[in-house]
């Protein structure tokens, strides 16, 4: 926590300095006065990470790919709404996030949502396995495989850990951008970046049969956590 | 100060954050140093950030980009185009052009990765960066996503050896070095901008 300040002042830094930002602020502007055309070049950059919201929401390809290009549309609707003291990505995100959790609401995936999406991220989490897990094999990182394994094991955690792991690990937000994409506090980022984070350490970790081992699969539908 | 496993368990990931009170941070070192299991805690989450930051795990469907384009030009550009809108355009996607063509030309001469799953560095520090012998990337001294004994060189010499800058600390060197935006996002840009065009 004693870092935060610091970090929200290297965030005003760097949006104030950013030659990007400054380029996308001036871009923002232009589409607001009706060079409309000009609109995807600003988006362009974010599409993938779009899209990977989406689809960690959504769990489908297909339907992360309508969500993304309706959250586009939206954040074309809406740009007029977009404050320039926020990064326009984070911006972004916030938008793909309520449209695809808007989409997840009105399917029949609600249904099937899993029991650990309702809980509260109250209690701690204690690690499962203890086994040595100090090097990751070099080749491993080469093979195919292991993209579906990790793919695997983070489809399996709840949507709620899942949207900040991806957003913090896999996109690289910081903390504070993540928090504000996700609508909940940075601490709220935190504790479930902790749990995300040790759930993964458990499913993939050597002692319980993880991608290292190459003999034993992540069992379908089992949450060694709950 | 000392603390006990079920510390170290709620406060691992802020260790990796580097958002530990000194006192704490020095007191779970010393913690790991006598328990193995809070080391494997803590080798085990190092693994898993790593490999989730460093592997692309999700692509863009095959013909997104044409699909997302065309709803696009329907409902906001609109379908008549104007000349201008054409010329600009056409400045784009020359501009985007010769910058896929400098690049593919820079690739050619630029040295080869030792990680095949990274980013190469596109913006290096002005210090010396630590790298390990048989690693794949070069850090901040200090860094906890490094293991082993290191050595300093030139960041120029590092890249040449084909390392690429770990994600984590050399974002935070260059946002603190002043003037020089870690924009690793920007490189993402950038790189799969080429690659799309």
């Amino acid at each position: 926590m004693q870092n935060r300040d610091q970090s929200e002042a290297e965030l005003t830094l760097v949006t104030r300095s950013d030659p990007g930002h400054e380029h996308e602020a001036a871009l923002i502007e232009r589409i607001r006065s009706g060079e409309s055309e000009l609109f995807y070049q600003l988006i362009r950059p974010y599409e993938r990470r779009v899209f990977v919201i989406a689809f960690t929401i959504l769990r489908n390809e297909a339907d992360a790919e309508d969500a993304a290009q309706d959250a586009f549309l939206k954040a074309f609707k809406y740009l007029g709404q977009f404050r320039s003291e926020a990064r326009f990505s984070t911006w972004l995100i916030q938008v793909a996030i309520n449209e695809a959790r808007l989409r997840l609401r009105k399917s029949h995936l609600e249904i099937m949502r899993p029991i650990a999406d309702q809980e509260n991220d109250d209690g701690t989490y204690t690690p499962r396995d203890f086994t040595d897990w100090r090097e990751i094999p070099s080749e491993a990182l080469e093979r195919k495989e292991i993209r579906e394994k990790l793919v695997e094991a983070l489809g399996s955690l709840a949507q709620k850990y899942r949207e900040v792991f991806v957003l913090r690990d896999v996109e690289h937000m910081s903390i504070e951008d993540a928090a504000l994409a996700l609508g909940i506090s940075a601490g709220a980022v935190k504790t479930r970046l902790l749990r995300a984070r040790l759930m993964l350490r458990d499913l993939l970790s050597p002692g319980l049969g993880g991608v290292w081992t190459g003999h034993s699969q992540i069992p379908k539908g089992t949450k060694p956590w709950s | 100060m000392v603390v006990k496993c079920e510390d170290v368990w709620r406060e691992i990931s802020n260790y990796f954050e580097g958002d530990l009170d000194p006192a704490l941070k020095l007191a779970m070192e010393e913690h790991f140093v006598q328990c193995t299991g809070c080391q494997s805690v803590r080798d085990g989450m190092r693994n898993v950030i790593e490999l989730y930051g460093e592997i692309e795990m999700f692509t863009l469907p095959a013909g997104f980009h044409p699909r997302l384009r065309g709803r696009l030009s329907d409902q906001v550009e609109g379908r008549k185009i104007s000349r201008r809108a054409w010329l600009v355009s056409v400045g784009v996607t020359g501009a985007l052009a010769a910058s896929a063509i400098c690049a593919a030309a820079l690739d050619r001469f630029a040295p080869r990765p030792l990680s095949e799953m990274s980013q190469p560095a596109r913006r290096l520090p002005e210090r010396l960066v630590a790298i390990v012998d048989g690693g794949k990337k070069f850090h901040v001294p200090g860094c906890p996503f490094m293991h082993g004994k290191y050595r300093m060189v030139t960041p120029e010499e590092a890249v040449r050896e084909g390392y690429t800058p770990c994600i984590r600390c050399m974002r935070d060197a260059l946002r603190s070095a002043g003037g020089v935006t870690p924009d690793f996002e920007g490189e993402e840009r950038a790189s799969s901008a080429t690659a799309e065009e």
